[in-house]
């Protein structure tokens, strides 16, 4: 089942629905990679609050997906990592170096505020 | 319903979910609390991931069982597959491993309590790990 | 913290302190304890029935005039107790069969004086007490015969050492139970969360942070990180008695968890010396974000959270409107 993505802005918001087969996950990496291309954006939201399991496989892809966005010139923001799920990654040894996490979808949302204001004084000079 | 026993087949991508799914129900009706459940779900789906990947095809067998009047969760995942040449080898791991190699064991280990591990080349794989009810 | 003492079963102390057949033959072996003595001690029989009450008096007024020991016989029921007690231990000494029975006793009697919480040196100081004691009515007693008096006292000096083993053995046992129950009751302490400001959480961890311990620190941790949408976490280890790499690995998951929920996790008490202890054995401190002690860490994380903190009474600085995109183009 693909997972639904809403543009809100220069941003894209993937919200998880459901548990996420690899064949899903792939499909996301994939969709996520056309939309930030077609649409410019400038910031990803990939919000997992509804996975109950995050494994080793969906760590890569979601490390992919963060290192694909990039490279089209946009951030992505991993929201709503569980506790419980958050204790099993760290047993398992996966800590999504390099992608940036944060609690909630708000969260996320003032993380790409920051980031583009920033970005944006940068330009400025 | 609450499951006591599952056995899962597993065949193609959607087993892993499936497999993850029944070992939390076993889970659940065995009395485990939240954080427990998830990384049972967790070490299933990155046992059966690796049936998937190197076997292509095996079984996940979740079930509740009793030892000295402790309750706890047995996970035993087998293949017909290739086998592992060194077990040594796979189950050693730099401590924040990771990466996109190996099999992930040694990371599934530690989210379980019990962890036994059966495999030759050309003999197939039987993986057996249990977690334990915590007092 | 009040612990309830163990209480002493009546039955195999010798047993559970681990003190076999073998064991107490090697000791009597040791201090050259054979039955040439046996049998001089039970010579002393006699002599002993007839002084005993008079050498116990003395003995517990002797204690008495110490304000020290006296206030462990201050229940007038425990003082004619332990009386009673030392009575039968003092004739006992004197009529032979020093075999289990005899040891098993002899623990109890010490492990008695333990409970009561009397220090093992007032304990031990007894059985130098009886020596004098004793050591003048044998001279009385064998006036015509001095090398049988001195025969005999070192007989009863052998078994007094033999008792004293024994007495200390029961000391370190009860103190060894006691330290393990502590401890078992430490490990319990749960470490609170205590919210400093809104969205920023501080641990005091303090005892010893086993894997157990850890496991449940961290799902409590992540768990009011969610309740509290916390931002920042200092998790303070100055209670902590010993870090080393696998504290230091526990500390290391929980900031690391924390971190996937998106709460930057500063870690408080860690001295410099275990801290380089650390770097040396290999674990990667900067992900831990260390700061010496808790004020520092506060400071940090208000930094990190972007709040000053100002004094009554002092002017209140121009905010400077951080933002880049309010700054004049």
């Amino acid at each position: 089942m693909p997972v639904p993505i809403l543009k809100q802005g220069d941003c894209l918001i993937a919200s998880v629905q459901s548990a996420l087969s690899d064949a899903d996950l792939l499909e996301l990496r994939d969709d996520l990679s056309d939309r930030v291309g077609r649409f410019r954006s400038k910031g990803v939201i990939i919000d997992v609050t509804v996975l109950d399991v995050l494994d080793s496989f969906a760590s890569r892809t979601l490390r992919t997906i963060a290192e694909m966005v990039r490279l089209r010139g946009a951030e992505t923001v991993i929201v709503g990592i569980q506790p419980d799920v958050a204790f099993a990654m760290v047993q398992l040894g996966l800590t999504l170096d390099g992608v940036t996490t944060v609690l909630d979808l708000e969260e996320g949302l003032a993380h790409l505020e920051r980031s583009r204001r920033s970005q944006a004084a940068g330009a400025r000079g | 319903m609450p499951v006591v026993d599952a056995c899962v087949p597993i065949r193609e991508d959607s087993d892993v979910v499936a497999a993850r799914s029944a070992g939390r129900s076993v889970a659940e009706h065995g009395g485990f609390g939240g954080s427990d459940i998830t990384m049972i779900a967790t070490a299933i789906s990155e046992l059966a991931r690796n049936i998937l990947k190197y076997a292509r095809e095996g079984e996940i067998v979740v079930e509740g069982v009793q030892q000295n009047g402790r309750a706890g969760v047995s996970v035993i995942a087998r293949d017909e597959g290739p086998g592992i040449a060194d077990v040594g080898l796979a189950m050693q791991d730099g401590y924040s491993s990771g990466n996109s190699l190996g099999l992930g064991l040694p990371g599934t280990r530690r989210l379980m309590d019990e962890f036994e591990i059966v495999s030759a080349p050309g003999h197939g794989t039987t993986v057996t790990a249990i977690k334990w009810l915590r007092q | 913290m009040a612990v309830t003492r163990p209480r002493m079963r009546e039955e195999g102390l010798a047993d559970a302190i681990g003190l076999g057949t073998d064991e107490l033959a090697m000791r009597k072996r040791f201090l050259e304890f054979d039955d040439d003595d046996v049998h001089r001690l039970e010579g002393m029989y006699d002599l002993t029935r007839e002084y005993v009450d008079s050498v116990i008096e003395a003995f517990y007024d002797h204690l008495l005039s110490f304000q020290e020991t006296a206030a462990f016989f201050r229940d007038p029921r425990v003082l004619e107790y332990v009386k009673a007690r030392q009575k039968q231990y003092f004739i006992r000494l004197t009529q032979g069969d020093y075999e289990q029975e005899y040891v098993e006793d002899r623990l109890k009697l010490g492990s008695i004086h333990e409970q009561i919480g009397l220090p093992v040196r007032s304990f031990l100081g007894m059985y130098a007490f009886y020596l004098r004691q004793i050591a003048a009515r044998l001279l009385d007693e064998y006036a015509d015969r001095p090398e049988q008096a001195f025969a005999a006292f070192h007989s009863l000096t052998k078994l007094l050492f033999f008792d004293i083993g024994l007495a200390v053995d029961t000391y370190i046992y009860q103190r060894e139970r006691t330290i393990a129950n502590q401890q078992e009751a430490i490990r319990e302490l749960s470490t609170p969360v205590l919210r400093l400001r809104e969205r920023l959480l501080v641990l005091p961890i303090i005892g010893i942070l086993d894997t157990s311990r850890a496991q449940k620190l961290t799902e409590d941790l992540l768990a009011s990180i969610r309740e509290s949408r916390a931002r920042v976490v200092i998790l303070d280890v100055t209670g902590v008695p010993a870090v080393d790499s696998a504290v230091a690995n526990h500390l290391l998951q929980a900031v690391e968890a924390s971190r996937l929920m998106g709460a930057k996790v500063i870690v408080t008490g860690l001295s410099s010396n275990v801290a380089q202890a650390l770097v040396t054995l290999g674990v990667d401190l900067t992900k831990m974000n260390a700061v010496g002690d808790l004020q520092g860490g506060i400071e940090v994380a208000d930094r990190i959270m972007g709040y000053r903190v100002v004094a009554d009474g002092d002017e209140i600085p121009e905010v400077v409107d951080a933002r880049p995109d309010s700054q004049a183009g």
